[in-house]
């Protein structure tokens, strides 16, 4: 098994695309970095206006946690779309490539190549939800040092004490992985449908981007049903930065996140168990 | 004998004045005798919408208006708070009138309304209550243009050598803040954290421990950082 999953990770390795993500966030990260070595007292004056009015304060607000945090953000359309890059070409690839049958020609089961190529992508994902946390979090400690994290809460300015930080993070960028791996998945899923990686990568974004849009619209019925889209979860590593934790909503986003990786991971075994393979 | 009665009147006359403009003067030259001080200050902060931990921090000050607030971490003063020196409090031109003589939590005070003449600044009335033995000021109540109405307690320990309180509590009254909407503002709770509309009530509790008085600070402790 180990060595199937080594097999497939350097098939991943090997491809230029699959360093896209890591260029991009490389790139993506210095550049937030230097706008906020130039702009960021300007944003944290933005951000505290009101409460300067009235109150004087000391201290680094300015931190590699706030920074880190509004990188985290950017989690919703954007990471996606660097992890649908890699996820949608796990089986279309092999199908654009003419290794399909070869492959299946080997003696693995079905099923066993589909876990190992699952596994594989997993694990990319989760290299680069890594790679963003060492970019966001390691470097800007050695530009910015730590502080205390600013969050405004909806109508409330809410301060973490910077031995209170850390381990949120730890446990959101977990929970990054877990948002991220539901968002593979269903590449993955499309992925088995296909046999061009094009169609996989953008119908994946297509359906995060109608998530998004349908979840901002301030329509009953919308809001209704936004709580079963997984979109509405992969932001859910916000709910780390709550005082006190709402388990209850943790476990309920890690559910919801869950059971859409086992439904979509399901959904590809099962059809590429019933796949003829032509190509 | 009928030398040492005199002045026991006198002091008696003078500590039981209804004249505002001595009061306020009688605290002012008791809080003359601080030149400067540097003291440790544990602050504890009980906002609505401001959710700030404890915080431990070092406040300076020095004759007449220096003030420097400094922390290794975070922390939060509020402005009208962080200043308690009387000169401070009453400062510009000003109309004292006495209102009348309260007790206190047990201390006997002489109340007095101030309305400063000057249209620039921000208050529009302040009362205080002066301790009339030992002529400190106990309380501050002040009503500004723009940021409401607040209360200054202070608190002292009874055998205190200089005027400088032990505690502080700031009470405020502001109207609701409208918090800008940024890129951190985005908690899954955010939409379900809703205030009642109103006035935002606030405290800050302010204990003060360590003073070092009249060390000669250095006015380099109250320049700007530049970082």
């Amino acid at each position: 098994m180990l060595d199937l999953i080594s097999i497939e990770l350097y098939k991943i390795f090997k491809k230029w695309r699959t360093y896209i993500g890591f260029i991009a966030l490389g790139v993506l990260v210095p550049l937030i970095h230097i706008a906020m070595v130039l702009e960021g007292k300007n944003t944290i004056n933005f951000m505290t206006r009101n409460i300067q009015e009235s109150f004087v304060f000391v201290g680094n607000l300015l931190n590699t946690y706030l920074i880190s945090y509004i990188i985290l953000t950017s989690l919703a359309i954007h990471i996606p779309f660097l992890i649908t890059l890699v996820a949608g070409d796990l089986l279309a690839g092999e199908a654009t490539s003419g290794t399909y049958r070869l492959l299946i020609t080997r003696p693995i089961s079905r099923t066993k190549l589909i876990i190992v190529k699952f596994i594989a992508g997993w694990i990319y994902t989760n290299l680069l939800v890594l790679w963003l946390a060492f970019l966001s979090l390691v470097v800007g400690y050695f530009i910015f040092g730590t502080g205390e994290l600013l969050i405004i809460d909806g109508q409330m300015i809410v301060i973490f004490e910077r031995t209170d930080v850390l381990w949120r993070f730890l446990l959101a960028y977990g929970f990054a992985t877990l948002g991220m791996t539901a968002v593979a998945s269903l590449a993955f899923l499309f992925s088995s449908l296909v046999e061009n990686s094009i169609g996989p990568i953008i119908s994946t974004m297509a359906i995060i981007i109608v998530f998004v849009i349908l979840s901002a619209i301030q329509v009953e019925f919308f809001q209704n049903i936004k709580p079963y889209f997984f979109t509405t979860h992969i932001m859910s590593w916000r709910l780390f930065f709550e005082d006190p934790l709402d388990l209850k909503e943790i476990f309920k986003s890690a559910a919801n996140l869950l059971a859409h990786i086992v439904v979509f991971f399901g959904l590809t075994l099962f059809i590429f168990k019933k796949k003829d393979i032509l190509s | 004998m009928i030398f040492i009665l005199i002045i026991i009147l006198f002091a008696n006359i003078q500590a039981q004045t209804n004249d505002p403009n001595e009061i306020v003067k009688s605290v002012i030259t008791k809080f003359s005798q601080v030149n400067d001080y540097e003291v440790d200050i544990d602050i504890k902060v009980d906002v609505e919408f401001l959710r700030v931990p404890e915080s431990r921090a070092k406040l300076f000050f020095k004759q007449p208006d220096k003030v420097k607030l400094k922390s290794e971490g975070f922390a939060l003063l509020p402005k009208d708070g962080i200043d308690f020196s009387p000169s401070s409090i009453i400062k510009g031109n000003y109309t004292a009138i006495f209102e009348r003589k309260e007790n206190l939590n047990g201390v006997q005070t002489s109340v007095v309304k101030i309305v400063p003449i000057n249209e620039n600044t921000n208050i529009i009335l302040s009362t205080i209550w002066v301790d009339d033995k030992n002529s400190i000021i106990r309380k501050v109540e002040s009503t500004t243009k723009t940021q409401g109405t607040y209360t200054l307690e202070l608190f002292y320990d009874n055998d205190f050598k200089y005027p400088l309180p032990k505690q502080m509590i700031f009470s405020f009254n502001l109207d609701k803040m409208n918090l800008p909407q940024t890129f951190t503002n985005t908690t899954p709770k955010s939409s379900r954290r809703r205030f009642k509309d109103g006035p935002v009530i606030g405290k800050v509790y302010v204990n003060y421990s360590n003073y070092k008085v009249n060390k000669n600070l250095s006015d380099k402790i109250f320049e700007e950082d530049k970082d």
